[in-house]
């Protein structure tokens, strides 16, 4: 079941077209990767779904129904780039103010703060001001008033950068501790091995277009480029004649090579036999993430330029 | 509409609960008093007793005479010494403070030239002029004498002079000057209240941008919420300070009219001419004419300050460039207001009251005058209905920059630009 469906979204600012013409699927209990270079329209697409701006043109569903912010902001938990916090505010206080701008009771709120306060081992923060904390105990602390409402689609924007290993870890069992009990996470991060870590699902965003979009896997097999490592008992200088294949360098002390068009993986492995190459490991090298990103968004200017519109 | 009470709540109880606000509470009416009083006491004790040797040689004064003026006025002590060379006489040594010098001349003519007070310190122009005026009193009745008046009837004659006083019939005003005095203090209060809780809204919402906290915010509730929640607990702690002041003058009333009776005199005629002054002006009137003004006047201004706020960056000096056109009318207010205390029919006063910036801070000074005699029922309703009708507007426009403002960063922003967020369709 999709919990978040956008149709044809469009956000034109004065100098720049931020959003042009989006549409996306989330499934419900899926982590969803929102990708894209600095200033592709991933922040101006998160405040469309979180209600703080409207699209101008195009549809946005929620839970199955067109999107009402008044309603819907209440289930959906969103933790933006930039933390924002009060400063000189009590951190109990804080997580029950934010709980409850949410629509929870004060006695929900408290509940619900303390259970989260305990899980982090965080209560003994419960009197001290935000400006006491150091920036990851911070992090955690918006983290906690982002989920602390229970919302069925949780926004993450960024949500690791200065955090430590085991934080990370603690924040990131917790994602998939939620999505796991039905939540919905949106995940924007320029992070990518950390995408593929944690998203079932991504789409890449680029100049305020969506250029890609699928399942990670599939789309890392829609990329690949029939790379293959292959661990043998000597080079392969050895072996002069004809070859399946491309030899394209070696990497961890194994052989790195590109299959020919035309030929199978089995048709390599029998080549290799036949020529009494002893064969310890044979792996195919999908590309990263990362590669895929750079390959897609490279030539785009770092800042996105500022078009003029009509 | 439960999310503005919270966004209220925080607003209200973040502010009240600091130290800052709690002795700022209690140490304005504790400054206001030393401030009064203090002046008086400092000004009493800066009175220098003196010692003065006079050294006459027109035989116009002698120690009878002097003896009745030291006794008459005791603020400083004359002796008439005889010397040989008044240039060279030391009187220091000899125990005095001060040296007068009177040449040798017809009675007439004394007063030609100034006389001159020898010291080796330096006194006050107080000290100075009681001692000036002390001589005069003792040279009236030199002057007297030599004339052949009787000084029996000069104090008859001194005595009886006409005293006139205002009866504004509409108003049954007693006494204009305490319309004055309070007229003045409500104006100040008022302007007081617009400057430092206006700029305080405007602080709040930059430390909200800044601190990135209104985008978590803005995910919950909208804008406007948020901004009227700013405004409207913000403008609920200065309603706090005004009440407690309220009470403080309250209890500081009854509490020095019970000491006052076994205490000094002067609290005790204090407390009179503040029972005089209560029972003279209509203060439901003004209570309520206060509230108005500070709601109206308030919500004004802090709109204003509230959508600059939002428009700026972390750029304290880029708030003062902003918000300085706005202080401005805030400043030009209390200078009209200063001229409408003294004059509160002029035309001047009667417009300034009835403009939407200036009217909070002007009518304020006018009202205790009195109406309907001094401002006429219409002006009154011409000054209250502008006033609304600009905090609509304003509050609308305020509402439609922040919008725009408190999601963007890192961008200078002119008057003009913000005046383009608010007119802009969308």
């Amino acid at each position: 079941m999709e919990i978040l469906r956008i149709e044809n979204v469009k956000k034109y600012f004065t100098s720049q077209k931020a959003v042009d013409d989006i549409s996306l699927s989330v499934h419900q209990g899926s982590i969803f990767g929102l990708l894209g270079p600095n200033g592709a329209g991933k922040t101006t697409l998160i405040r469309m779904i979180t209600g703080i701006f409207f699209p101008d043109e195009g549809r946005i569903f929620f839970d199955g129904r067109k999107f009402n912010v008044r309603e819907d902001v209440k289930k959906i938990g969103y933790m933006p780039e930039e933390r924002g916090l009060y400063k000189k505010m009590k951190i109990g206080e804080q997580a029950l103010y934010l709980a409850r701008l949410k629509g929870l009771s004060r006695s929900e709120a408290l509940n619900k703060t303390k259970k989260w306060f305990e899980k982090f081992e965080m209560q003994s923060w419960w009197n001290k001001k935000v400006e006491d904390l150091s920036k990851g105990m911070s992090q955690k602390l918006q983290f906690v008033t982002t989920v602390l409402h229970e919302p069925k689609l949780i926004i993450l924007d960024e949500p690791f950068s200065g955090l430590d290993p085991v934080n990370t870890n603690l924040i990131k069992d917790e994602i998939f501790r939620l999505a796991h009990e039905g939540a919905t996470v949106i995940f924007s991060t320029h992070r990518m091995e950390q995408v593929e870590e944690i998203c079932d699902h991504i789409i890449l965003v680029n100049k305020g277009k969506k250029i890609l979009d699928g399942n990670v896997q599939e789309i890392k097999k829609q990329f690949k480029e029939n790379l293959f490592s292959v661990g043998v008992d000597r080079p392969f200088s050895d072996a002069s004649d004809y070859l399946p294949f491309r030899i394209m360098g070696q990497k961890n002390g194994k052989q790195v090579i590109q299959i020919l068009d035309g030929k199978t993986p089995n048709d390599v492995l029998q080549y290799l036999i036949q020529r009494g190459f002893e064969i310890h490991s044979f792996q195919e090298l999908l590309p990263s993430l990362n590669d895929i990103f750079i390959k897609l968004v490279e030539g785009t200017s770092p800042s996105r330029a500022f078009e003029q519109l009509n | 509409m439960q999310k503005i009470l919270l966004i209220i709540q925080r607003e209200y109880l973040s502010r009240v609960r600091k130290k800052t606000f709690i002795i700022g509470t209690l140490l304005f009416p504790v400054l206001y008093l030393l401030l009064v009083f203090g002046a008086g006491f400092i000004a009493e004790r800066s009175k220098t007793h003196l010692t003065v040797a006079i050294a006459d040689e027109t035989g116009l004064l002698n120690d009878s005479l002097i003896k009745r003026y030291n006794l008459l006025d005791p603020s400083s002590t004359f002796k008439l010494v005889r010397v040989a060379g008044p240039d060279t006489f030391n009187y220091s040594r000899e125990g005095y403070d001060a040296f007068i010098h009177i040449a040798k001349l017809d009675w007439e003519r004394v007063t030609e030239n100034p006389l001159t007070m020898k010291t080796r310190k330096s006194y006050g122009i107080n000290t100075q002029e009681l001692i000036e005026a002390k001589l005069n009193s003792i040279w009236d009745e030199i002057k007297n004498i030599k004339h052949g008046i009787d000084p029996g009837l000069i104090s008859i004659l001194a005595g009886n002079k006409i005293q006139l006083k205002t009866l504004n019939e509409t108003d049954r005003q007693q006494d204009s000057r305490i319309a004055n005095a309070i007229g003045l203090i409500a104006g100040l209060l008022m302007y007081l209240v617009i400057l430092v809780y206006g700029s305080m809204v405007m602080m709040g919402i930059m430390e909200e941008k800044t601190n990135r906290i209104a985008e978590v915010i803005v995910s919950s509730v909208k804008p406007f919420e948020m901004m009227l929640g700013k405004i409207l607990g913000i403008g609920l702690v200065a309603l706090t300070q005004f009440i407690l002041w309220i009470v403080f003058i309250f209890l500081i009333y009854n509490l020095s009219s019970v000491f006052g009776k076994s205490a000094d005199s002067s609290v005790t005629q204090i407390v009179g001419s503040v029972q005089e002054v209560f029972s003279g002006i209509n203060i439901p009137l003004i209570l309520f004419c206060f509230l108005f003004y500070f709601i109206g006047g308030f919500f004004f201004y802090a709109s204003i300050y509230g959508a600059i706020g939002s428009a700026i960056n972390e750029d304290i000096r880029e708030a003062q460039t902003l918000s300085f056109p706005v202080t401005m009318l805030v400043v030009l207010s209390i200078l009209v207001m200063t001229a409408a205390v003294n004059d509160p029919s002029s035309p001047l006063a009667v417009w300034a009251s009835i403009i939407p910036f200036s009217s909070p801070i002007v009518m304020m000074a006018r009202i205790p005058y009195g109406v309907p005699g001094t401002v006429p029922w219409w002006q009154l309703i011409a000054s209250m209905v502008a006033l609304v009708a600009c905090f609509v507007i304003t509050t609308w426009i305020a509402a439609k920059i922040y919008r725009t403002g408190i999601l963007m960063y890192g961008k200078k922003v002119t008057w003009k630009e913000m005046l383009r967020w608010a007119f802009r369709n969308d």
